[in-house]
């Protein structure tokens, strides 16, 4: 029941017997609930014209990283005796400094500015109202409003920098890159021996060839080094991501994704995300920086999803990738996630799987005991089984024990050339 | 601050109401009123504040049964304003809750205050009034006024040190 309503039922009861029992009594102690009842209206605020002004000292950070968030209010309107301020965000975001709730008083035509010092894990913060509540000096008569302020942070994951990652897709596209295009032509690695032609420069002659051929010369021919087309699936069901005790590895997958397209955009490649959770979150192929950026605010986004539609990868559809282009799948993986990867490699494209060891990971968050030991080297054994099948299936799978820093862990891995992408 | 005025006022109330009562020979009734106000402070101290409204109107009817039955007037009207000071300073302080206690919302607090015991002094003039014209204002009555003047001096000395 609001308070005005309340105490203007005891105003009446009292006025009501006073009446009835003809007693004065009654009367006079209603006048006290009658002057506050008096004063509060008297008092009442008129209608809220607020205006808001947001800063943020970033609003691009990274994970833990002190964010100051600055606002100032304008009253527009009549002077507020009691305004109470309330900075509507996040549960996940953690203040470290200041608070987001204020009581004041704002007199017409006042400013008042506050800042408070938030942190958070990677996410995609909006700082859009500010709920405010205008009272009287007594509470009784209230008005609420919010006040709309588009304000974005983007907490990005952290990136360990990768040196190199080496991928081999069978097919690149036509700008200069890094990666072997499988064409002949300038380049520093090795591809074959043709036919001198004129015009080839006397330090290409393959002398050895050319001394089995009395009449003819022989050229070393090198690889063109192009730039290719690269899709990174990110694994974001709850299926491969959630384990005991709701714990999660998604983290670490979003932290692989974001240093594997640091690293294949900083090589000059075209690369698209899919985000593939609860929905398919699709951010489409291109080049350099903005790219980064798109790629980085969905990585911000990204959660783990439930969907009974996308419980498999079967929804990976390669119409999504360029034809025998590079996929990367960020993923703990599952037995039965196997065809799906079979059939994209058999489509033509290269596949890589970067897969942060669910086995070790759980293992670390049970508590030591003979069943547990026992448990993790079954574990372990279908897990090495199922790897060793995806590779002969001529997919290339990265293991990382997330216990070891990325860059650590994988950065070898991904920088080795292999023979059997040539498959 | 805010804690030290709603504690107060819950014992003015109850207080006043229940001195009222044993005043007229219901003293097993007003250790029930004493009951009743320590009920009443602790679920103050501990923050529910929903049973601020039940608690006002129990002292209300409490008051107005002082007043029927013809027990000391200025009694009965100090519990039922200084109940009414609770129930506000109840409020207030749900208020404040997770609110940053800085100068802007010690000067509202001091303010908000400052106007309820404002109001609270009026209610207790028109008390005085009552008993001075139904021949009531007892020393006691009197020793109450000068009680409850010093505690809103000491108050009003303590912000002006500030």
């Amino acid at each position: 029941m609001p308070r005005s309503i309340f105490l203007s039922a005891i105003v009446y009861g009292l006025l009501l017997t006073g009446l009835v029992s003809l007693r004065g009594e009654f009367i006079a102690l209603a006048i006290p609930f009658m002057l506050y009842l008096l004063f509060g209206f008297w008092n009442a605020p008129e209608s809220i014209d607020l205006c808001i002004q947001r800063e943020l000292s970033v609003d691009r950070t990274t994970p833990n990283t002190d964010v100051i968030v600055t606002t100032t209010i304008t009253n527009n309107g009549t002077t507020i005796e009691e305004l109470f301020l309330d900075d509507k965000i996040s549960p996940r975001l953690k203040i470290r400094i200041g608070s987001t709730r204020r009581l004041l008083r704002l007199a017409k035509s006042g400013s008042f500015t506050f800042a408070y010092t938030a942190t958070g894990p990677r996410g995609s913060y909006a700082f859009e109202s500010l709920h405010v509540t205008a009272t009287d000096s007594t509470g009784l008569i209230r008005r609420e409003a919010d006040i709309h302020s588009n304000k974005k942070l983007f907490i990005f994951p952290e990136i360990r920098r990768l040196k190199r990652v080496y991928i081999h897709p069978r097919r690149t596209r036509v700008y200069a890159g890094t990666i072997p295009g499988r064409v002949g032509g300038a380049g520093t690695e090795f591809f074959g021996v043709r036919e001198y032609q004129s015009g080839d420069s006397p330090r290409m002659i393959n002398w050895r060839v050319s001394a089995r051929h009395t009449e003819r010369l022989y050229s070393n021919e090198y690889q063109q080094e192009r730039v290719a087309d690269v899709g990174i699936v990110l694994d974001a069901r709850a299926s491969t991501n959630l384990f005991h005790e709701n714990t999660s590895i998604f983290e670490y997958n979003v932290a692989a994704t974001a240093a594997l397209s640091d690293a294949l955009l900083a090589q000059g490649n075209r690369v698209g995300l899919f985000v593939y959770s609860g929905f398919l979150g699709w951010t489409l192929p291109d080049y350099g920086k903005i790219q980064r950026e798109r790629i980085m605010q969905t990585l911000a986004r990204a959660e783990v999803g439930v969907s009974s539609v996308f419980a498999g990868l079967d929804h990976l559809s390669p119409r999504m990738f360029p034809a025998e282009s590079q996929i990367i799948i960020v993923s703990a993986l599952l037995q039965d996630d196997l065809n799906v990867l079979v059939q994209l490699r058999g489509r033509g494209y290269q596949v890589m799987a970067v897969s942060p060891d669910p086995v070790k990971f759980e293992y670390q968050l049970l508590p030591p005991s003979p069943r547990v030991d026992l448990a993790l080297r079954i574990a372990q054994m279908e897990r090495d089984l199922f790897i060793r099948r995806l590779e002969r299936a001529g997919i290339h799978i990265v293991e990382w024990d997330v216990s070891i820093p990325l860059d650590q862990a994988i950065g070898p891995a991904l920088m080795r050339q292999r023979r059997s992408m040539w498959l | 601050m805010a804690l030290i005025a709603l504690a107060s006022s819950v014992i003015i109330s109850v207080g006043s109401i229940a001195w009222g009562y044993s005043e007229a020979g219901f003293i097993i009734f007003s250790r029930w009123v004493i009951l009743f106000g320590i009920v009443w402070l602790v679920t103050a101290w501990r923050g529910w504040g929903w049973l601020a409204s039940p608690a006002l109107a129990f002292a209300v009817m409490l008051a107005g049964a002082g007043l029927w039955f013809g027990l000391t007037p200025g009694w009965m009207f100090a519990g039922g304003i200084f109940s009414l000071f609770a129930w506000d300073m109840t409020d207030f302080r749900r208020r404040m809750i997770g609110v940053a206690s800085d100068e802007h919302t010690r000067a509202v607090e001091r303010r908000h205050i400052a106007r309820i015991s404002l109001l609270s002094l009026a209610g207790l003039f028109v008390a005085s009034l009552a008993m001075i014209v139904r021949l009531k204002f007892t020393f006691e009555w009197g020793v109450f006024l000068v009680v409850v003047i010093l505690l809103g001096l000491s108050q009003l000395a303590g912000w002006l040190k500030k």
